[in-house]
């Protein structure tokens, strides 16, 4: 029993996988192995170094992934503004959007029809 | 001097605490190819995580305190704390002024004190030799 997948261009072969990954956590723990062991566990020597100011917690000291839109939602703010305010959250608010909203194309199309 | 215990590069992280930046000038001359600091495996580093020597300047400001305190005890154990220049061994001529904290010893113990209004780049590799030695009886105290 071999376990090779072979394709016709390439094969797979888990054994090989898995003799890899234990090659690279040798080679990861050879490193760990020889790194500072002075540091004392639960002190502020494991925390993170900023300048010396207090460590955020973890979830406030990421950039979030939205930042990365900060040009767009700049440039567009006022825009955004204007959208937020109707988006209330609120179903009853949505309901009166969907009738006023009906009633008009209702309207509008009453209109054209008898023109 | 012999080194045994303690055979790594000795690494050095600079804190500047309110400083006029004279003693700061100074220590960056110590890196410049005239002292070459670095060929004796002295060498400045960007995080106190990686330091074996805090090197702090200035008189300590208010604002700088909690700073200090949480920079020292991020530095692994041996640590040696050591202070360049008058004003943070005893203030100088801001001794005693309403916006100081220090001197650096009321704020956290103190190793090697280097004198001068800047001390120079030779009394600096001095008490660097000096904090050195002093870290290697640490380390084979731990050793031991």
């Amino acid at each position: 029993m071999t376990f090779i997948l072979e394709s016709g261009y390439a094969f797979w072969n888990p054994l090989i996988w898995i003799i890899v990954f234990i090659v690279i956590m040798i080679v990861v723990y050879f490193f760990r192995r020889r790194g500072q062991k002075g540091y004392k566990k639960d002190t502020d020597q494991t925390q993170i170094f900023l300048c010396g100011e207090e460590v955020p917690e973890a979830g406030e000291r990421h950039i979030r992934v939205g930042n990365i839109y900060w040009g767009f939602f700049e440039t567009l703010k006022e825009y955004y503004e204007q959208i937020l305010r109707p988006h209330t959250g609120i179903i009853n608010d949505y309901i009166l959007w969907f009738v006023a909203i009906t009633a008009i194309s209702v309207i509008v199309l009453l209109v054209a029809g008898l023109g | 001097m012999s080194l045994k215990a303690f055979k790594r590069a000795l690494w050095v992280y600079h804190l500047n605490t309110g400083s006029c930046n004279g003693c700061d000038i100074e220590i960056l001359a110590v890196l410049t190819p005239r002292y070459d600091a670095e060929r004796f495996g002295i060498k400045l580093v960007g995080s106190p995580r990686h330091a074996d020597v805090l090197l702090v300047t200035g008189p300590v400001v208010r604002q700088m305190v909690t700073r200090v305190e949480r920079i020292y005890q991020q530095t692994p154990d041996p640590k040696l704390v050591m202070v360049v220049g008058n004003c943070g061994a005893e203030g100088d001529v801001f001794h005693e002024s309403y916006n100081l904290a220090g001197p650096i010893d009321q704020i956290i113990p103190v190793d090697v004190y280097v004198p001068g209004c800047p001390p120079r780049p030779e009394a600096i590799i001095h008490g660097v030799a000096m904090a050195w030695v002093k870290l290697e009886k640490l380390a084979k105290q731990e050793v031991v």
